[in-house]
C-alpha cells in the first residue's frame, strides 16, 4: 500500500515508439486531468544510450561515445513498468507539461534534460538507467 | 503427511474467507484490474491461482513487492479459485481492496 509510481521513480515505457526505452518520472498525475482521464505521468526518458566507453579511447572520442539523447512524454501508467530504481535528477523546472506544447519549448527541454543526464552519466552513478535494456 | 492434512485445513479456511469477502468485501478480479488496484493502491492482498503464467506471476509479484502488498498463492487453478469466488468464470488473479468482515488479510500474509 506504498504509492510507488512518484517523481524519481525509474521506469520503462513498454509501448509506442520508445518501447524498451527506460525513463524517469518528473510528474505524475495519479487522478488523470480534464484531457487524460486517466492515470498517467510526465517522463523523461533516455532515446539513445551512451556507447561503450572503453580505456582506449582519446577525450574526443569519449565525449563523443557518452552522449545521451532525451525524450519527454505524457505516458498513460498502463504503458508503464515501474522498478525498483530510483533516479534523483532535478528535473521538475525543466520538464513541465507546458513545455509540450510547442516544438522549440519541447526541444529545449530535451537539451536540457540531455545536460542533466549527461552529467550524471558521467559521474558513473546510476549505471543501470544508462544501460540499455536487453530483450 | 502431516504437511498435506495440515494445507487441507488452511486451504478450507481460505476458501471460507474468501467467501466471506466476496459477501461483504470489495475486491476486483482479473489481470487488469489487479494492476490497476496496485498502482492506485487500493490492493491489499493479491491471491494469484497456481497455473497463471509465471511471467503475469513476476509481474504481479513485482508490483506488489513495490507497494508492499502481500501475495498468497493460492492452492488451485483458476477453475478453483474462480468457483471458491463464486463465480462461474475462471479467475487467475483477483485483488481484495476492503475485506468487510473478514480477517483474511490478518491471518494469511504470514503464509504467503
Amino acid at each position: 500500500m506504498v504509492k510507488f509510481l512518484k517523481p524519481n521513480k525509474a521506469v520503462i515505457v513498454l509501448q509506442g515508439r520508445y518501447a524498451g526505452r527506460k525513463a524517469v518520472i518528473v510528474k505524475s498525475f495519479d487522478d488523470g486531468t480534464r484531457e487524460r482521464a486517466y492515470g498517467h505521468c510526465l517522463v523523461a526518458g533516455v532515446k539513445k544510450y551512451p556507447s561503450k566507453v572503453i580505456r582506449k579511447d582519446s577525450a574526443k572520442k569519449t565525449a563523443k561515445k557518452s552522449r545521451v539523447k532525451c525524450f519527454i512524454k505524457l505516458v498513460n501508467y498502463q504503458h508503464l513498468m515501474p522498478t525498483r530504481y530510483t533516479l534523483d535528477v532535478d528535473l521538475k523546472d525543466v520538464v513541465t507539461v507546458d513545455a509540450l506544447q510547442t516544438k522549440d519549448k519541447k526541444v529545449a527541454a530535451c537539451k536540457a534534460t540531455k545536460e542533466r543526464f549527461e552529467e550524471r552519466f558521467k559521474t558513473g552513478k546510476n549505471r543501470w538507467f544508462f544501460t540499455k535494456l536487453r530483450f | 503427511m502431516v504437511a498435506a492434512k495440515k494445507t487441507k485445513k488452511t486451504h478450507e479456511s481460505i476458501n471460507n474467507r474468501l467467501a466471506l469477502v466476496m459477501k461483504s468485501g470489495k475486491y476486483t478480479l482479473g489481470y487488469k484490474t489487479v494492476l490497476k488496484s496496485l498502482r492506485t493502491n487500493k490492493g491489499k492482498l493479491i491471491i494469484i491461482a497456481n497455473n497463471c503464467p509465471p511471467l503475469r506471476k513476476s509481474e504481479i509479484e513485482y508490483y506488489a513487492m513495490l507497494s508492499k502488498v502481500g501475495v498468497h498463492h493460492y492452492n488451485g487453478n483458476n477453475v478453483d479459485l474462480g468457483t471458491a469466488c463464486g463465480k462461474y468464470f475462471r479467475v487467475c488473479c483477483l485483488s481484495i481492496i476492503e475485506p468487510g468482515d473478514s480477517d483474511i488479510i490478518k491471518s494469511l500474509p504470514g503464509d504467503n
